[in-house]
């Protein structure tokens, strides 16, 4: 179960948290949240907690390597994946309007 | 030993196996048969009749389409027609066929003798019969749903949909998703834990790592689509105002609730055919699939990603920029780990020797096409380039291109491929080929037309169009075109059933293949494997090209008939070591009588019988009670021989047995739902109009005391028999604890529906009563499930060794109290902070 979880782990944090930063940036942009309250600051934030934790991830994956090889190997491609994921899918928390 | 003495070792060995594990005799055999290869043939046979209805539907839509202002169809058959070629196509052939193919593969490759749950495959087979014939016989009474497969309301709302049209896709859909999370859950216990001795997880033939992650996306994906359907369903029926605008609801939710199925969904079509790619194109290329490790990687990758994409399908929808970027983003990584599989293919390709026989002429074909639909994809998922294609024959050409050079050309190359093994025979007569000639070209030519009038800006879900606006000779070509494709596949029907019956008999492993499916006997007899087999490598049939003699003779593990019970391996996950011998169940009428009532109870609303679901739902306690008491064990029979030294233990006799291993990922599907209900909950709180309601629940002494106790005494209760059972006393005090906790928590949910007593008033109180209504359908799921223990420890049927039973209720109880607390929490929090 531990290999199964060294492999799904990463992706399933990554889809964790697209999710709720995309709920987030729903919630900004909602009629609960004041209007011009640090929106993008919160998201950048939200971003910046879900990069650290798919660092985490790839570090464990790394500093707790699996008996199998093949499973190290690939749990490790991807947790690369999980964090160029993690970049390329919510940089447009820096790059465009929060609600427009 | 002589060879005469080890052939007579080998036929006293089939003659005992096939004895104990034969189907019943005539009809009875095939309503009470689980065996995989029975269930499976099934499965085939009637999702490729299925196929048949929805091209035959497909031919009609281009004959109405052919020429502008066709009389051909009235508009309102037209729509019926439509929907019923999406709905047949997506739920009733593409998902079930590719079970099929696990179910009758899977065991085979693994090198196990069945699935990890027969009776489960059956049940999910009837499911699907019964399910898939009702939606059926709707559209042949004239009674089918119109509002397109995806069933947008408020279209498909009692107001605009009237009839029971949208209730039979409704409800027969639902029961079909049953059946698919039936078969998901049978699928990963089986490739986690039935293998053979020494496969260990990066030994595992890549198809089984492929449909591992398809199966746990079934898990993911389709909860939140009988989320919305069961919605929807109680919108319709009872008015309780989900998706209504003016009452609170949103119809944007359906959107979301569907599309995080639905784009899954293309890639559950998808990897199967994938897996299946990645089988075949080695042997046929004469050598091992390259970037082994890669493939998998990109598979994981390619999966979870698709959960991330299912906002690009509502790219119209004015949400605002930065969410229409972050899934224009997450659409255009996709591309990524699908490009690493096919350049591993391509590569395999280059480093072998490719043979072009048929299953690799389909493979071609998939190139050819997939690689086409896989950049239109990128195009849409680029959002200006959306909004201009937006529901436009462009979708309907790309989504084409995808799932049919995607999904069924290499399945037809899959069927291609291990005819030799499902029929024992040697294709003979070669209509494949000129079947393979007229598709492939012919869809070609239809759908590329079909892109073009897209382009032009020909509108999908219209009837007819009006000339002169450029659309006609494309349409006609398209049409014509894809009469030709129907010639082809009926062909390719026609050439599998002639051969399979009548042409002569073949050799064992005529491709020369790597894979253990191959080194049973052709056709696999109901036993699989007469031993289990022992592998040391990834190619077990090339590391030892006498491997299949030595199964045959009974030299793996468990080559042994005389305990006279189905038995089979379990081996341990990571690294395939032998671990238990399990005792499969055999023959049994139930499945069958359970499909039966399972699919009354979901069709027969469709008729205003409420009353009859009541009952067909208590049918459905007592025969699920019923197939559970008849398994296990009296007594401790302790460690078993299961040949070369091993002694191991039943599964039966383990804390962990595969019972609750599919406990584990059924409630894995279950915090989906769950979660999905939630995020309906998050979704109308946040942006639906008509918010907030003229008040709140609030949340009150006796209702958080009854379900913090209850959640308490749950988690308590079956963890004290657990320990009691072990230590060899008496479960007693544990199993009352327990049903208190049930009870209490069940209380506390009744509590809402007492404070608000009109769920169709506004859609927060619809909410509340699902919330509601998900804490009591799961206490009482656990009490009934610890009075079945209670009984069943009275009768002798729990001991130290045999705690297995417990611990399953012990998981049921822990997600009913978590999920109760969350659910209830969730109720009351806007009230309490108001």
């Amino acid at each position: 179960m531990i290999e199964i979880l060294r492999l799904s782990g990463p992706m399933t944090i990554w889809v964790t948290v697209f999710s709720a930063v995309y709920a987030l940036q729903g919630f900004t942009c909602s009629r609960h949240w004041p209007e011009d309250l640090w929106a993008r600051p919160v998201l950048l934030a939200a971003w910046g907690v879900g990069l650290a934790l798919q660092v985490i991830a790839l570090m464990a994956v790394r500093r707790a390597p699996s008996r199998s090889a093949l499973v190290q190997k690939v749990a490790m491609g991807i947790a690369v994946v999980a964090l160029v994921a993690g970049i390329w899918t919510l940089m447009p928390v820096a790059t465009t309007s929060v609600c427009l | 030993m002589t060879g005469a003495t080890q052939r007579g070792t080998a036929l006293r060995l089939h003659r005992g196996l096939s004895r104990i594990w034969a189907s019943d005799p005539r009809l009875r055999g095939w309503l009470t048969t689980s065996n995989n290869n029975d269930v499976g043939i099934l499965f085939l046979i009637v999702a490729t009749t299925f196929f048949v209805i929805g091209g035959i539907l497909a031919m009609l839509i281009r004959a109405q389409l052919a020429t502008p202002q066709s009389a051909f169809m009235e508009p309102q058959v037209y729509n019926q027609i439509f929907t019923m070629h999406g709905t047949v196509m997506m739920f009733l052939f593409a998902i079930p066929f590719f079970e099929a193919m696990s179910m009758l593969m899977l065991p085979g490759m693994l090198g196990t003798r069945d699935l990890a749950f027969p009776r489960l495959g059956a049940y999910g087979l009837w499911v699907y019969i019964f399910g898939g014939s009702a939606v059926i016989i709707a559209m042949l009474m004239g009674l089918a749903p119109d509002g397109g497969w995806f069933m947008y309301p408020p279209l498909s709302s009692a107001a605009f949909s009237p009839g029971i049209g949208a209730d039979v896709w409704l409800l027969g859909i639902t029961s079909i998703e049953v059946s698919a999370i039936a078969t998901a859950i049978e699928v990963i216990v089986t490739v986690l834990r039935y293998r053979a001795a020494g496969m260990s997880l990066s030994r595992m033939p890549i198809f089984a790592w492929y449909i591992l992650i398809v199966s746990v996306m079934i898990l993911t994906a389709f909860p939140p689509m009988i989320l919305g359907s069961l919605m929807l369903e109680v919108e319709r029926a009872f008015d309780w105002p989900f998706f209504q605008v003016e009452n609170g609801g949103d119809p944007l939710l359906w959107q979301h609730l569907f599309w995080l199925f639905g784009h899954p969904e293309v890639y559950i079509i998808f990897l199967p055919a994938a897996g299946m790619i990645a089988t075949i194109l080695p042997v046929m290329a004469r050598t091992t699939l390259l970037g082994y490790g890669w493939v998998v990687a990109a598979a994981v990758s390619l999966a979870v990603l698709s959960f991330g994409l299912w906002v690009h399908h509502m790219f119209t929808t004015g949400i605002p920029h930065m969410g229409l970027a972050f899934f224009s983003a997450a659409s255009t990584l996709v591309a990524v780990p699908t490009a690493v599989m096919i350049f591993s293919w391509i590569g395999t390709l280059w480093k072998g020797r490719p043979r072009m026989d048929l299953p690799m002429l389909w493979i071609m074909g998939f190139f050819a096409t997939f690689v086409i639909g896989g950049l239109t994809g990128v195009m849409l998922a680029v959002v200006p380039f959306n909004w201009q294609v937006h529901d436009t024959h462009f979708v309907v050409a790309h989504l084409h291109y995808v799932l049919i050079g995607g999904y069924v050309f290499p399945m037809v190359a899959a069927i291609y491929y291990f005819m030799p093994l499902l029929t024992g025979r040697t294709r003979f007569f070669k209509l494949g080929e000129v079947a393979f000639w007229l598709v492939v070209p012919a869809f070609h030519v239809t759908f590329l037309a079909v892109h073009v009038a897209g382009l032009l800006g020909q509108r999908r879900r219209t009837s007819t169009y009006d000339p002169g606006q450029g659309w006609e000779v494309l349409n006609l070509v398209a049409s014509v075109a894809s009469f030709v494709m129907a010639i082809g596949f009926a062909l390719i029907i026609l050439d599998v059933a002639v051969n399979a019956f009548v042409a002569v008999r073949g050799r064992r492993n005529p491709w020369g293949a790597a894979t253990l499916e191959w080194a049973a006997a052709n056709p696999s007899p109901a036993y699989g494997f007469a031993s289990i087999p022992i592998v040391s490598g990834r190619y077990p049939l090339h590391d030892d090209p006498d491997l299949a003699v030595r199964i045959a003779r009974g030299e793996g593990y468990l080559g042994d008939a005389s305990r006279n019970r189905r038995e089979t391996l379990i081996v341990t996950t990571a690294q395939g070591e032998p671990s238990l011998v399990v005792v499969l169940p055999g023959n049994s009428v139930v499945p069958f009588l359970l499909a039966v009532v399972t699919s009354t109870s979901f069709l027969a609303p469709l008729f205003g019988a409420y009353l009859l679901s009541g009952l067909a739902l208590i049918g459905v306690v007592i025969l699920a009670l019923i197939w559970a008491w008849g398994l296990g064990s009296r007594t401790d029979e302790g460690l078993v021989d299961a040949g070369h030294g091993a002694m191991l233990p039943l599964a039966s006799e383990t804390p962990d047995p595969p019972g609750w291993w599919g406990s584990l990922f059924l409630l894995l599907a279950d915090s989906v739902h769950f979660g999905s209900l939630l995020f309906g909950y998050a979704f109308l709180w946040t942006v639906a109009p008509n918010w907030p309601p003229q008040s709140y629940l609030q949340p009150d002494f006796w209702g958080v005391s009854l379900a913090v106790g209850g959640a308490a005494a749950l988690v308590a209760g079956p963890r004290l028999a657990v320990g009691a059972i072990r230590r060899g006393r008496a479960a007693w005090p544990g199993i009352p604890l327990g049903l208190v906790g049930a009870c209490a928590i069940a209380a506390a949910a009744a509590t809402i529906p007492l404070a608000r007593a009109e769920p169709a008033g506004h859609a927060y109180d619809a909410t509340l009563w699902l919330l509601a209504g998900h804490v009591g359908l799961h206490a009482g799921l656990t009490a009934i499930m610890l009075i079945y223990f209670a009984a069943r420890v009275a009768r002798g049927y729990a001991s130290p060794a045999r705690i297995g039973e417990a611990r399953i209720a012990g998981l049921w109880a822990d997600f009913t109290a978590a999920t109760g607390l969350v659910a209830l929490g969730a109720a009351w929090l806007p009230g309490a902070f108001a």
